[in-house]
């Protein structure tokens, strides 16, 4: 093998494939990449069994070849290359990688390319397009609130419901649930499936801001997923089993209805989470008292904070207590001006909603407190 | 001169038993006294250390935490036994019981020992002296063991005073005289000199207390930092520390010390297991839910760090104990030989996370619920070691038992009615730890002799 290709675009390739590089396992060749020659340029893929990542870097062949070396260090080499050069890779005796750079010549030992698995790409009808602004943004709405411990595997995954033109995303870790529906561009046939939230975490990292589609393909029989962009094919592994139906657990009314500035809302909760840390997170929403507004409030042994926000308020007001976590992360990762809170006294469900926006919805289950 | 009212006014005991371990078990067998008797983690042949050593032991250089090969070399005809926890935590159980009729300020800093305040004890039991007295008869008479006694003003100078002339022992300390009686003593029996501390304070020429307590305080401050001034304090008997049998406990843990170190991923999971179980136990049979999970892990070195990690949810069963303990430690694991790790729970709280999927939830917790508490049942009937995971079968791991301070459980809880309190208490919570991370004081985790 024998390639040259330009820094930069190695660079950025190494660094979105890496994230798939499994740090931790009994197998060395997962902890490499594979450089292979293919369509006048070169294929970086890595894999951790979870999820793989191809990344195509243009460049110029001058001999076919693979191998795969070390990642991190390749990485680590490549980023620490002079810009705006050209980085010649060749594969020499022994499984070696040399990498020259200008004034730079580095070796890399490698392990045989035969051994590193097969990792699918790209190549049948894809099932469906979406719009990679569209689901980047669904899947920053939504990754957040899946599980991140594997007590229940089936959490740690977010629910891709296929059906019609409409495709709706769900991911819940038992105390709160978001769910945003958003249009693909070809029909599906209804279909459920539940990928790994930590795939789509990179899936939402490669996706661009532009209205140019991401190719879906479904291959349940492979138990498998497969996103294809320009330059990037991303396989993820599914999750067996079902997803609970989160639909009865939506609640369906409310007797309290506030609409408040995001900003404002977050801006307390984080001081209140300040103390709250203290105090197992609990912070406390008294909506509608004093005549309106909604102020939080958060007590510790270490002492005690109060903000209070202003806000629209219909219905009876209450006062209800949440884990500051995840009204952090709903008022983080939503983005919106304004958000409306419904609620139906202090042991239901909160209901979280961004204002403009009726295609996603957050619940929050609130905590039980004495007091 | 006069003297800092705080401390002229209390009266303070550290009641330290002899020889603990192997003290108990030459109580138990006759045969055994008057012979030097090793308690360690096996025979002589066998890899582990020394957990206490009578005094005929001894008396061959024999001493806690030697290799048990060298304390084999020393004394080839010493007679070897592995721990019996369960058995030393029980007798010291009862001695802690002996000590709280002379006060209800009663501070256990480790399964041999505590501190006792009696400044308000003595119109009823007389001076400190003679409680002292009254305690050593008692613990000799009801429980047939012996223990050492310092009496002073302090906590600091009664346990220096109760370790000066071990063992079966009473030393009074006269208030007033708390500098002229530590002056002539070593620095290393200070709280807070470790050898890096008297190889330095050395370089100064200071070895005893005297000569510290002589140096001026701006050196040691330039020296020390703030903890110069403190050691200064202290090397002339200057410590206001309370005893405090503490508010309600804060925290419920297990520690284990391996006999070797360790870096085995399997032992290491193990353990945890071992320490999840027991403290959820604890947890299960005090009646309360712990919100926070913390790690304790010492290494080779004596380098001591705590994780902790709020859970979503309080829980009182193993699982997500241990989960949270893998999590913790892990991380810490790399590039380290682990002498101790410990699993400790905090956060008691009725405030509860409701969950969103509650009737599945019940399908896997509650499938693990239920079988806890049939588990549960069967070792109330059977004993603890009726049932035991799989998983800890054969491991090697001694049963836990905690070398942590002791509480009566209803002031653990501060909820539980007397009169309902749980035959058969597993355990004890540690208030002091509650902080974590924090440097054992008076030699609470010294190993056990």
């Amino acid at each position: 093998m024998n390639v040259s290709v330009m820094q930069e675009n190695l660079a950025r390739g190494l660094s979105v494939v890496s994230r798939a590089v499994s740090t931790r396992s009994t197998l060395p060749v997962l902890g490499n990449v594979l450089i292979r020659t293919e369509d006048a340029g070169l294929k970086l893929t890595a894999t951790n069994l979870e999820i793989g990542i191809t990344y195509w870097v243009p460049g110029k062949i001058e001999k076919d070849g693979a191998i795969t070396v070390p990642a991190r260090l390749l990485t680590d080499i490549v980023a620490g290359l002079p810009s705006s050069e050209r980085v010649e890779l060749e594969l020499q005796a022994s499984n070696t990688l040399r990498i020259r750079c200008g004034r730079f010549e580095s070796h890399v030992k490698g392990i045989d390319a035969e051994e590193f698995p097969a990792i699918p790409t790209a190549g049948e009808r894809p099932t469906t397009r979406i719009s990679q602004k569209v689901l980047k943004h669904a899947l920053n709405q939504t990754t957040f609130a899946a599980a991140s411990d594997e007590a229940r595997p089936i959490l740690t995954g977010v629910l891709w419901h296929f059906e019609g033109d409409q495709l709706t995303l769900a991911a819940a870790d038992n105390y709160r649930i978001a769910v945003k529906t958003i249009a693909t561009l070809d029909p599906v046939e209804e279909t459920s499936l539940v990928v790994p939230a930590r795939s789509l975490n990179e899936l939402a990292r490669v996706l661009n801001d532009t209205d140019d589609p991401v190719e879906v393909m479904l291959a349940p029989a492979r138990n498998q997923v497969l996103f294809h962009l320009e330059g990037i094919d991303l396989v993820s592994r599914l999750i067996d089993g079902q997803f609970p139906n989160y639909q009865q657990v939506l609640p369906k009314g409310h007797t309290t209805r506030t609409v408040v500035d995001r900003d404002e809302l977050f801006k307390a909760v984080r001081l209140a989470a300040l103390i709250a840390n203290a105090a197992a997170n609990i912070v406390k929403l008294q909506v509608g008292a004093d005549g309106g507004g909604v102020v939080v409030t958060a007590a510790a042994e270490v002492g005690d904070n109060e903000g209070l926000v202003e806000a629209t308020v219909e219905g009876d007001g209450t006062t209800i207590a949440f884990n500051s976590r995840y009204l952090s992360d709903v008022l983080q990762n939503v983005t919106a001006e304004q958000f409306a809170i419904e609620l139906n006294g202090p042991l239901s469900p909160g209901v979280f909603r961004p204002i403009g926006d009726d295609t996603y919805t957050h619940v929050v289950m609130p905590v039980r407190t004495t007091s | 001169m006069a003297h800092d009212r705080r401390v002229t006014e209390r009266t303070i005991l550290h009641v330290d038993l002899d020889a603990f371990f192997a003290a108990v078990e030459q109580r138990d067998r006759p045969e055994l006294r008057g012979r030097p008797v090793v308690v360690g983690g096996g025979m002589p042949d066998q890899r582990g250390v020394v957990s206490a050593a009578s005094y005929e032991a001894r008396r061959f250089g024999i001493r806690s935490a030697m290799p048990l090969r060298t304390a084999g070399a020393l004394c080839p005809e010493a007679v070897f036994l592995p721990v019996d926890g369960r058995k030393y935590q029980a007798v010291s159980r009862e001695v802690m019981t002996i000590l709280r009729r002379f006060t209800p300020l009663v501070e256990p800093i480790s399964i041999d020992e505590a501190f006792l305040d009696v400044t308000a004890s003595r119109a009823l039991f007389g001076d400190g002296p003679t409680i002292g007295r009254t305690i050593r008869a008692a613990i000799l008479a009801e429980v047939r063991l012996t223990a050492s006694v310092g009496v002073a003003s302090s906590k600091l100078v009664a346990k220096i005073a109760s370790d000066l002339r071990k063992p079966d022992a009473l030393v009074v300390v006269e208030t007033g005289g708390e500098a002229a009686f530590l002056a002539p003593l070593a620095i290393q029996r200070l709280w807070g000199v470790g050898e890096r501390t008297s190889a330095a304070l050395a370089e100064l020429g200071v070895t005893t207390m005297g000569e510290l307590a002589a140096l001026p305080n701006d050196l040691l401050v330039r020296r020390f930092g703030r903890h110069g001034a403190k050691l200064a304090e202290r090397a002339r008997g200057l410590d206001d520390d309370p005893v405090s049998e503490g508010a309600p406990v804060k925290s419920i843990s297990h520690e284990h010390t391996f006999d070797i170190d360790t870096n085995d991923p399997v032992l290491i999971d193990k353990t945890l297991l071992a320490m999840a179980d027991g403290v959820a136990g604890r947890l299960r049979s005090a009646g309360l839910r712990a919100a926070t999970v913390q790690v304790k892990i010492r290494d080779s070195a004596f380098r001591t760090i705590t994780r902790q990690r709020t859970l979503a949810e309080p829980t009182d069963l193993a699982q997500p104990i241990w989960r949270t303990a893998l999590e913790l430690a892990r991380p810490e694991m790399r590039g380290i030989h682990v002498r101790l790790l410990g699993v400790g729970t905090s956060g008691f709280a009725e405030r509860e996370q409701l969950t969103l999927f509650s009737e599945e939830a019940a399908g896997e917790d509650g499938r693990r619920r239920r079988a806890t508490e049939a588990a549960d049942a069967i070792r109330r009937r059977f004993g603890d070691r009726a049932v035991t995971r799989a998983r800890l079968l054969g491991s090697g791991l001694p049963a836990p038992f905690e070398r942590d301070p002791m509480k009566p459980l209803e002031r653990r809880t501060g909820m539980i009615d007397r009169t309902t309190d749980p035959a058969g208490d597993s355990g004890r919570g540690s208030g002091r730890d509650s902080g974590g991370g924090g440097r054992s004081r008076g030699g609470g985790r010294r190993p056990v002799a």
